[in-house]
């Protein structure tokens, strides 16, 4: 009897003190705030990436979760996912929420180009300048995309894709498989930031580094060797380019039928670049080769001009093509939304703040955030390879961006399909 | 304390747009140019701070300086049109401004950097605050020291002969001058303050925001500027004040928690609130109401 | 000469895809011209009931794939309903001489019919249908879009009904004469309120039109083409004299040409600050705009 007594009173005695402790664990979660434009043109951008974090995060947690610095698991759990309607101020709102009202060791946001450039102006520049008072939370990006932003800050990093490389591997490969392909020429939107920099920095001058032959207006100092400058092509090409929201491409389109360029470049979100498409396709234009830009690789584009963008190759980091990629796929549209290139990275990043947590070594309470927002970010930093959904992805520490794989897509009868795989 | 204060910045930075705006309104011009004041002041001090080093006060200075120059210069042209017709031209004024920086290019290599406005890519990075290592509290001070010194400025003016003349002008131009007040002058006058307290505040907001471009100077935030006064009511500088807190801090920041439901009811309630209270949230019959309400505490006191 | 010859080609060529592109313009200009004129106040959310009804019967083109003289109609029915509503919510209760207060609700009006699309379509464009998208007429050295002809016929043919209303029955009478002194008009017997409903209604029409039309000319619809269609009106109506039908009508023509040719020959850079420049040389030298006033108040 006296053993039994003994017995049971250990047993109870155990259970009562890993009860508390088990509870604490439960109680623990390692928590991030998402944001993107769920309001506004750009709506589906902030839908899709919701959809796609939740969902991927739901992911881990099914499979236990995330192990913290004393070996324990956790959930990780999303705070919130706000809108932050493509405002400016309205991100810096949202961040600052983020780092001074609650436990979120990284803020995963945001949509576009100009939002992610001002809300990383606000944090530190450099970790462990203390003259410098701006926030000190790191910030993981998945959809803006506009090149060499996540230098702006050490606490700022983007899992976008390198625009400058694929546009420079896509060109080399369209110049191996179409030979008859000499000449082009291309317009933009030139209020967006983003449509402008990549059209006249990066693929113009990628298209003119493999061969192909500018019959735009003449612009000096367009060769092999250009610079990646930006005034002396827009200063001559302007009568090609067109505003995010405009409603008449005639003159546009004439222009380039009269070029007569074998290639055609239409880097322009989906919107702009349907208007310039169907008029170009009322005018019998037909190229030989069509190329647009990455954020137009998307269901956006089959929506407003399926039959004019027939031909249009983009490069992008996502189709469904591996196994990870089509139940990604699968489990985003149930929830809502549609995986592209840029929920795709918001779905990447779940599991790379999963790498990172596990990295860091954190504690996940309410008295650890600061300590644990700087292992976060120096975790991140110190990540060279992660997984991606179609392939790894290499990041660089020092500037805290990405290096992703992609493929080749092309509308074919109204749909995307993959038509070259680089991937290694 | 960092969420709520900067809140409490962007209120004050709304807060003289929409005094700007006020301004003009008194004197009967429903003006849509305040924004591209704003963005001139905007553009203006942060040159002066991220390419030229200044501090930050003579940036804002300066800043005011040009817009208030270039507001008088405006001021003359939109003496000739009136109505609708003013603002449509105040618009294309706004816009002109706009599609300016839209194209404007200053590029200066600094350590190695290249900083400053590069058209429509915009100009990034200005973070004076953050460099200098300012408080969040002492941001605050610097925006709201401001904003009481020009709603102090302008309730002041209200009480004396310059704000009947202003007044005066709003009411009935015809009958302004037959009792011997100089329209023209009041009207430039009036623009000119306009443009230099809007000029102020897009100075406070370049470094608030760290980055200015194109986008940010639409006919949005010119709509925005204007709708202050008329939903704040121009009976006091109070109402303005009551406005932006309505839509800044209920409709942008206090219906977060609706999601997607926010910007839906944010147009519902500007109707519904015009609908209820046409002459203003803060008209004459709530001034009313607090002066009563205060004469009753002081009268209570006294006895 | 050659040279000449050819840029000749290309600015008429210019000049004639802008003035057809133009009537969608003159359109806007003639909605906000005829509320202003009649009532004394700006509806800021003329261009957003206008795009809301090309969205509206593009939905029933998706959902029962009607026709396309269904899909205009649709349009105009559904535009103009909206314009009763957005009477109804911004202008109805609003006393008569508050115009800010009136004008501010319909901001609010423009923030909310924006939102609604924005919800139902995810923000995403849409492709539109259009009529005679296949026809192209070469006619010598120039080519002429057949969908562009009827967007214009389209606009003459409404602008006529419209006049037609206006001079000819006793609704357009009771308009005019609400416009022209609502306290005498009152006395004989005139409801003002329902005069100004249905005018806001007609106004609906036509804007309903104009917006199917500019979608059928572009080919798609999207969310970001509201806010420079409103401004392009406002624009277009103040050139054309504010009140006046053809002034609107000749300003919209005019505008859609003259921007067209500015961006021909100086680009897109500088396509918009020449329509502006366009207004303050009107302002400066025709405060009045091109005509006087057809509907006004005294």
């Amino acid at each position: 009897m006296k053993r039994f007594t003994r017995l049971a009173s250990t047993v109870v005695l155990a259970v009562a003190v890993t009860m508390p402790l088990a509870a604490s664990a439960a109680d623990r979660s390692v928590k991030v705030l998402g944001w993107g434009a769920k309001s506004g043109p750009l709506k589906s951008f902030g839908v899709n990436s919701e959809a796609a974090l939740r969902s991927a995060i739901a992911q881990i947690n099914a499979a236990g979760g995330v192990k913290l610095g004393d070996g324990s698991l956790a959930p990780l759990e999303v705070v919130s996912y706000e809108d932050s309607a493509c405002k400016k101020d309205q991100n810096i709102a949202i961040l600052r929420k983020t780092a001074s009202t609650t436990d979120a060791i990284v803020g995963m946001g945001a949509t576009c180009s100009g939002s992610c450039q001002a809300m990383y102006g606000v944090l530190q520049k450099k970790i462990d300048d203390t003259s410098d008072s701006g926030v000190q939370m790191p910030i993981l990006s998945d959809t803006c995309i506009r090149p060499g932003l996540a230098k702006i800050s050490e606490w700022a990093f983007r899992n976008v894709p390198n625009e400058v490389d694929m546009y420079d591997k896509l060109f080399a490969w369209l110049r191996s498989e179409n030979p008859g392909v000499k000449t082009f020429s291309g317009g933009t939107e030139t209020d967006q930031g983003h449509s402008f920099i990549t059209h006249t920095a990066i693929i113009v001058q990628a298209a003119v580094r493999h061969g192909f032959e500018w019959v735009g207006p003449s612009v000096p100092e367009l060769g092999p060797k250009v610079k990646q400058g930006m005034k002396e092509l827009q200063a001559a090409a302007k009568t090609q380019h067109w505003l995010m929201g405009d409603t008449n491409y005639s003159v546009q389109a004439r222009k380039i039928k009269k070029q007569n360029p074998d290639m055609i470049l239409v880097s322009s979100h989906p919107f702009s670049a349907c208007g310039f498409l169907k008029e170009m396709q009322r005018r019998k234009v037909k190229p030989k080769l069509l190329v647009g830009l990455t954020s137009s690789a998307s269901q956006e584009t089959l929506n407003g001009c399926m039959s004019a963008a027939e031909g249009l190759i983009i490069p992008t980091g996502f189709a469904p093509i591996t196994p990870e990629a089509v139940s990604a796929n699968e489990i985003v549209s149930e929830a809502g939304g549609f995986l592209d290139l840029h929920s795709a990275a918001a779905w990447e990043n779940a599991y790379l703040v999963k790498t990172a947590v596990e990295k860091a070594g954190i504690s996940a309470t309410s008295d650890t955030v600061a300590e644990d927002r700087r292992k976060f970010r120096d975790a991140l930093a110190s990540i060279s390879a992660t997984a991606g959904l179609i392939g790894p992805v290499t990041r660089d520490g020092a500037t805290g961006e990405a290096s992703k794989p992609y493929v080749y897509v092309q509308v074919v009868n109204g749909e995307w399909k993959v038509i070259h795989d680089p991937r290694g | 304390m960092d969420y709520f204060l900067n809140l409490i910045n962007t209120i004050g930075i709304h807060t003289l747009l929409g005094l700007s705006a006020y301004v003009l309104l008194l004197t009967g011009q429903l003006s849509l140019a305040q924004a591209g004041f704003f963005a001139v002041g905007a553009y203006t001090a942060a040159i002066l701070t991220v390419i030229f080093g200044w501090n930050i006060l003579p940036a804002i200075g300066l800043g005011m300086l040009s817009t208030g120059s270039l507001a008088f210069l405006v001021g003359f042209p939109a003496l000739r049109v009136r109505g609708l017709m003013l603002v449509v031209a105040t618009l294309a004024f706004g816009e002109f401004v706009r599609m300016f920086f839209y194209n404007f290019e200053w590029r200066v290599i600094q350590e190695g950097v290249e900083v400053g406005p590069e058209g429509t890519m915009g100009f990034s990075e200005i973070r004076y605050f953050a460099e200098h290592g300012w408080t969040n509290w002492e941001v605050t001070s610097l925006i709201w020291v401001f904003v009481v010194i020009v709603m102090a400025l302008i309730w002041w003016a209200d009480q004396t002969r310059s704000g009947a003349v202003l007044r005066a002008v709003g009411e009935d131009e015809l009958a302004a001058g037959t009792v011997g007040i100089d329209v023209m002058v009041t009207k430039v006058a009036a623009m000119t303050v306009g443009g230099v307290i809007a000029g102020l505040a897009g100075g406070l907001y370049a470094h608030q925001i760290t980055m200015l471009d194109h986008h940010a100077f639409t006919v949005l935030l010119a709509t925005f500027a204007i709708a202050y006064p008329i939903l704040g009511g121009v009976s006091s500088v109070f109402g303005t004040l009551v406005a932006v807190i309505f839509i800044q801090g209920l409709l942008v920041e206090g219906l977060r928690f609706l999601g997607d439901w926010r910007m839906l009811l944010f147009g519902a309630l500007i109707v519904v609130v015009m609908n209820v209270k046409p002459r203003g949230l803060f008209d004459s019959q709530m001034l009313r109401w607090i002066k009563n309400a205060l004469r009753l505490r002081f009268s209570r006191g006294l006895s | 000469m050659d040279d000449f010859w050819f840029e000749f080609v290309e600015i008429t060529q210019s000049i004639g895809d802008g003035f057809l592109f133009g009537s969608t313009y003159a359109l806007i200009g003639i909605g906000f011209t005829l509320i202003f004129g009649a009532m004394g106040k700006l509806n800021i959310a003329y261009a957003a009931t206008a795009m809301a009804g090309a969205y509206s019967s593009l939905a029933i083109f998706i959902f029962f794939d009607a026709s396309l003289i269904i899909i205009f109609i649709v349009s105009a029915a559904s535009a103009a309903i909206l314009g009763y509503l957005v009477y109804l919510s911004c202008f109805r209760f609003i006393p008569v001489h508050n115009h800010l207060a009136a004008m501010m609700a319909s901001v609010g009006g423009l923030f909310f019919i924006d939102e609604v699309i924005v919800h139902t379509t995810r923000g995403s464009p849409l492709s539109f249908p259009s009529m005679f998208a296949e026809a192209y007429f070469e006619v010598g050295p120039y080519g002429i879009r057949g969908d562009l002809l009827f967007v214009f016929v389209i606009g003459l043919i409404s602008t006529g009904a419209l006049l037609y209303v206006l001079f000819r029955t006793r609704l357009g009478l009771a308009t005019r004469a609400v416009a022209q002194q609502d306290v005498a008009a009152r006395l004989c017997g005139m409801s003002i309120h329902s005069t100004n409903s249905t005018t806001f209604a007609v106004a609906g029409l036509l804007g309903g039109i104009a917006g199917a039309m500019t979608a059928a000319a572009v080919g798609i619809l999207s969310p970001v083409m509201m806010l420079p269609l409103t401004i392009k009106g406002l624009i277009v109506t103040v050139i054309g004299g504010l009140g006046s039908i053809p002034g609107a009508i000749i300003a919209g023509l005019f505008v859609g040409s003259f921007e067209n040719v500015v961006m021909y020959v100086r680009g897109i850079d500088e396509r918009d600050m020449y329509v502006v420049a366009l207004l303050f040389v009107f302002l400066i030298f025709r405060p009045n705009g091109l005509f006087g006033k057809t509907i006004t108040r005294d």
